[in-house]
């Protein structure tokens, strides 16, 4: 399913979940694992002096100081690489997000893996919004990437129980094919889910439960048809739909599923083709999940 | 007498916690995978369950899983004792979350607490 991972990381805690999520992953699925850190960021353009990520000093970026990174990262991660075979791990300079689509492009992965945000804790951006280079990877990716976020969604000892979220647009159809492959090459249970979003579309009006009763049983019909029908001989499923915030119904159905795994597709709604953004509602799954979360664009 | 099941794959915490618990009048049983605890558990019938949540083969978060899909045992109390980062957020239902090495006096106040 996945031969080619590529993590990236920052190689400091915000990555740690990330990483107990990804080594896991490689070990069990016998990927090779690219490990990939982006060397601070440059302090002006052109410059080769950047931001050393531990100490926030400024340091002047030459083949020594590359290579002792290499072997800080080999430390960090000394107990995983211990029981990972198959791996590299590559140090690059430049704004990460850039260089993580540059190196993506380069050695074509099955999947991208990215930590939570390394932003101070202090931040007020911190606890409600994702981190600008997670956003830009996903964005513009070339494969699907997988979150983990916070301590919470870490690896817990598994991978079979994967939650797909629809909102039954093209690209969550695109996110229902991965999903499906993953459940079919894990032997795993795979439920399809969908929010009915009673909120936004009402301008603050209450939506009769005759109309929401009306638009679940249509919703069923629309699982029925767009996904059930494709997975012929796989019956290891359930499907639901629950009326509510979209993102908040997704994290508690994952929950009450005791799910491993999320898959969504980050641009099903037009987006500002300028901007970062990857969805409100994929962000905050993102925030909230107890699980990793697999975005999936094309 | 109350039976606490311990489910650990480290021989030491497994016989330290038979000790503790034979001598504050408990009765125990072990198992040191989650796939032993859970044929266990459903012959047992523990009336609570210390958990860790990193073992070799499935862990502790799996066991938790399968048992709270059984209505008989559903409602069991589980302490999850772990090591791991992060193990406040691996079983939110679990009645308390200690870290290993654990103060014993907590442990079993907690017990004491929810095997009234």
């Amino acid at each position: 399913m996945f031969k080619k991972i590529l993590f990236a990381t920052s190689a400091t805690e915000a990555s740690d979940h990330a990483a107990r999520v990804v080594f896991n992953m490689a070990g069990t699925l016998g990927a090779n694992l690219n490990i990939f850190h982006v060397l601070g960021v440059p302090t002006r353009g052109f410059s080769q002096v950047v931001l050393d990520v531990k100490t926030k000093k400024e340091v002047a970026v030459d083949g020594e100081y590359i290579s002792w990174v290499e072997e800080e990262i080999k430390n960090y991660y000394a107990n995983q690489l211990a029981t990972c075979s198959n791996y590299s791990i590559k140090v690059a300079v430049g704004v990460p997000h850039r260089e993580i689509l540059r190196q993506a492009r380069e050695t074509e992965p099955d999947l991208i893996v990215l930590g939570g945000t390394t932003g101070s804790k202090k931040d007020s951006v911190y606890k409600s919004s994702t981190g600008s280079t997670l956003q830009r990877v996903a964005k513009a990716s070339p494969c699907p990437i997988l979150v983990v976020n916070r301590p919470a969604a870490s690896f817990w000892g598994g991978l079979s129980n994967i939650v797909f979220g629809t909102d039954f647009s093209k690209a969550s159809d695109k996110a229902f094919d991965f999903a499906l492959k993953i459940a079919t090459s894990i032997n795993g249970e795979l439920h399809i889910f969908h929010a009915l979003d009673i909120t936004s579309k009402n301008m603050g009006m209450s939506m009769p439960q005759d109309e929401i009763d009306h638009k679940i049983r249509e919703s069923y019909r629309m699982i029925r048809s767009k996904y059930v029908s494709k997975m012929r001989d796989y019956k290891n499923y359930s499907m639901n739909v629950w009326e509510g915030v979209p993102y908040i119904e997704i994290v508690k159905y994952t929950r009450e599923k005791h799910a491993d795994l999320i898959v969504m597709a980050h641009n099903s709604r037009k987006l500002d083709e300028d901007g970062p953004k990857i969805g409100s509602n994929m962000e905050q799954v993102i925030m909230r999940a107890n699980c990793p979360v697999i975005s999936v664009n094309r | 007498m109350k039976k606490i099941l311990i489910v650990d794959d480290d021989p030491n915490i497994r016989d330290y916690l038979v000790a503790l618990l034979e001598d504050n009048g408990y009765d125990t049983c072990t198992a040191s995978n989650v796939k032993d605890g859970l044929k266990i558990v459903k012959e047992y019938k523990p009336d609570l369950i210390t958990l860790d949540l990193e073992m070799p083969g499935e862990w502790g978060p799996r066991f938790y899983r399968q048992l709270s899909q059984d209505n008989e045992l559903k409602n069991t109390p589980v302490i999850v004792i772990s090591g791991l980062s992060g193990k406040d957020y691996a079983i939110s239902k679990a009645v308390a979350t200690l870290t290993k090495p654990f103060d014993k006096d907590e442990l079993l106040s907690i017990i004491k607490e929810n095997t009234l």
